[in-house]
């Protein structure tokens, strides 16, 4: 497994120059049907341009599979495969397993070809959970990439386990007797790290260079590795369009979702900022946020400090 | 583009005429290694990982694929026992240069090379001489700061006379695309350090993070005619 060759971490000025040195290739190309400003489809394009073209995707139900594929196009220049809501790990290790056998037995060319499971939030957090345990646990040499969010966006933005405490979502409505989401959000990037893999890693839509250097490591990984990406939805999270970029950011800068790879159990911070910026940043102007009051904003920051101390006492100890 | 009919392992290809061999492959999902290309940068034939054999009538030789252009009648192959060979000697060759490198370690034993034979290098850090880091410079970054410096044994890359560069502007875009990870770049307390050379580092006007080179700043400011005061507010502040 090959350690960060990146002693440092993505300041804003590498973002300047490094750009031009990233794959031009497009295996998600355009003409897709994603909103404006979608920040997923973003993601999901770095993702690809890092793994390459011999690649085989498996996706679940999703927002990223109903803006590909609408019958009869594709958006997809490598093999990809539509599969059920729960079953994206499945069909991800069962692909990997055919490639070894089809190479042993010599009917396809020797060589290394990378599967590729995505799914979304809620394909990852609810629905294709065990699937993705059993995948995991089976050390399958493969990488599962989730798409997060935040909530079921497609069919009309109902919440998930995946959607953060307080945000409003049409199952999930902000009213007088409810504050929207009353659960926190799951952590499925601890859970993934559970399993013990060689590889996890949180990234975000806001960060394409450090989603290329994550999705690289990932490919490189000796088993199964687990990339959890934050991806803005406009959308869903009410907020312009044009904003989108932004609120990747600040959601990094806040320490809302920090930015994180573990390595054979191994914590590492890949982005710290220099100053923690207040949650209220990242929540305001975000409209499925827009009804909560200073008491429930405390309670929310109180929990993020918590969490943001409990990854750095993490990634101190390794 | 005029076009050209030639074979990779067997596998009938059209290219345009002149196109190097390992973009070629690569674009006919035929996987070549190989350590100092980049699509940006285009081909320097510098870590001779990516040898293929090409045979033309009755001769056969060993060639650097991504210097060989593509031709008609051309017969390539990417696989065989003297290929491995070769790749395998020279990566043991750079496994023995850096020692310390894991890209290069994961790399050689993926080849099948699972020790190394040759004295071991202790003074040339993880770098392999690619020059990626030296083109980066002078035709993405536009400002050449990097050279290499020395024969032989004793050749590196490096700033002229080995004293911090007056020309480079910190980015950082060196550092990014070595794909061993020999370039040390790190910043603390608002200064960033690179090849030798501290930078002061820019506060944003608004939220104080310092987020890049005065320097870069200026440069930008100079080349692109952006104003200084819309610069030094950081991107997330704007």
């Amino acid at each position: 497994m090959s350690q960060s060759p990146l002693p440092f971490n993505y300041p804003l000025s590498t973002e300047l120059y490094a750009p031009r040195l990233i794959p031009k290739d497009e295996f998600i190309v355009s003409g897709h049907r994603a909103c404006q400003g979608c920040a997923e489809v973003l993601a999901l394009r770095h993702a690809l341009k890092a793994l390459g073209p011999d690649t085989v995707v498996a996706m679940a139900t999703g927002c990223m599979e109903i803006i590909s594929s609408p019958l009869p196009t594709t958006a997809w220049a490598v093999p990809w495969i539509h599969v059920a809501f729960e079953n994206a790990a499945a069909v991800g290790s069962g692909i990997e397993a055919g490639l070894k056998i089809l190479r042993r037995k010599g009917r396809i060319p020797d060589k290394d070809v990378t599967v590729l499971a995505c799914a979304g939030d809620g394909g990852t957090a609810d629905i294709g959970l065990q699937a993705l345990s059993g995948a995991l646990e089976r050390g399958h040499k493969m990488i599962y990439m989730c798409v997060d969010n935040e909530a079921y966006m497609n069919t009309g933005i109902q919440r998930s386990s995946a959607t953060p405490f307080g945000a409003s979502t049409t199952t999930s409505p902000a009213g007088k007797v409810s504050i929207g989401q009353a659960t926190w959000k799951k952590n499925m990037a601890e859970i993934a790290a559970a399993h013990n893999i060689p590889y996890v890693a949180t990234a975000c839509s806001s960060y394409p260079l450090d989603i290329v250097e994550k999705m690289r490591k990932a490919k490189a990984a000796d088993g199964p590795a687990y990339v959890h990406c934050l991806s803005v939805c406009p959308t869903g999270w009410r907020i312009p369009t044009e904003q989108a970029i932004r609120y990747g950011r600040l959601a990094v800068e806040t320490c809302v979702f920090p930015l994180y790879e573990v390595v054979g159990g191994r914590y590492r911070i890949t982005y710290k900022p220099e100053k923690k910026r207040p949650i209220g940043d990242y929540l305001k102007g975000q409209g499925r946020f827009r009804h909560l009051d200073e008491a429930t904003i405390a309670k929310m920051q109180a929990r993020i400090d918590e969490e943001w101390e409990k990854l750095q006492a993490k990634a101190d100890r390794s | 583009m005029p076009k050209v009919n030639l074979s990779v392992d067997g596998k009938k290809i059209q290219a345009d005429k002149g196109a190097f061999l390992l973009d070629v492959c690569r674009d006919n999902h035929i996987p070549v290694p190989s350590l100092c290309h980049n699509e940006a940068l285009g081909s320097d034939g510098r870590c001779r990982l990516c040898v293929v054999e090409v045979r033309r009538g009755n001769r056969t030789r060993m060639v650097t694929s991504c210097l060989f252009p593509a031709a008609e009648g051309v017969e390539a192959i990417t696989q065989s026992a003297n290929i491995a060979l070769v790749r395998k000697t020279v990566l043991e060759l750079l496994w023995a240069r850096c020692p310390e490198s894991d890209e290069i370690a994961r790399l050689a034993r993926s080849h099948g090379v699972s020790d190394v034979r040759y004295q071991k290098d202790n003074d040339k850090g993880k770098c392999i001489l690619c020059n990626l880091c030296i083109r980066t410079c002078e035709s993405v970054v536009g400002v050449s700061a990097l050279g290499l410096s020395g024969k032989g044994p004793v050749k590196k890359v490096t700033t002229p006379f080995d004293e911090p560069s007056e020309t480079c502007i910190g980015c950082g875009a060196c550092a990014f695309v070595c794909p061993t990870g020999h370039i040390q770049m790190w910043d603390k307390e608002g200064v960033r350090n690179i090849w030798g050379r501290k930078f002061e580092m820019a506060a944003c006007a608004k939220c104080g993070t310092h987020f890049a080179p005065l320097y870069q700043l200026e440069y930008i400011s100079k080349t692109s005619g952006a104003s200084m005061d819309r610069l030094r507010t950081c991107p997330d502040c704007r």
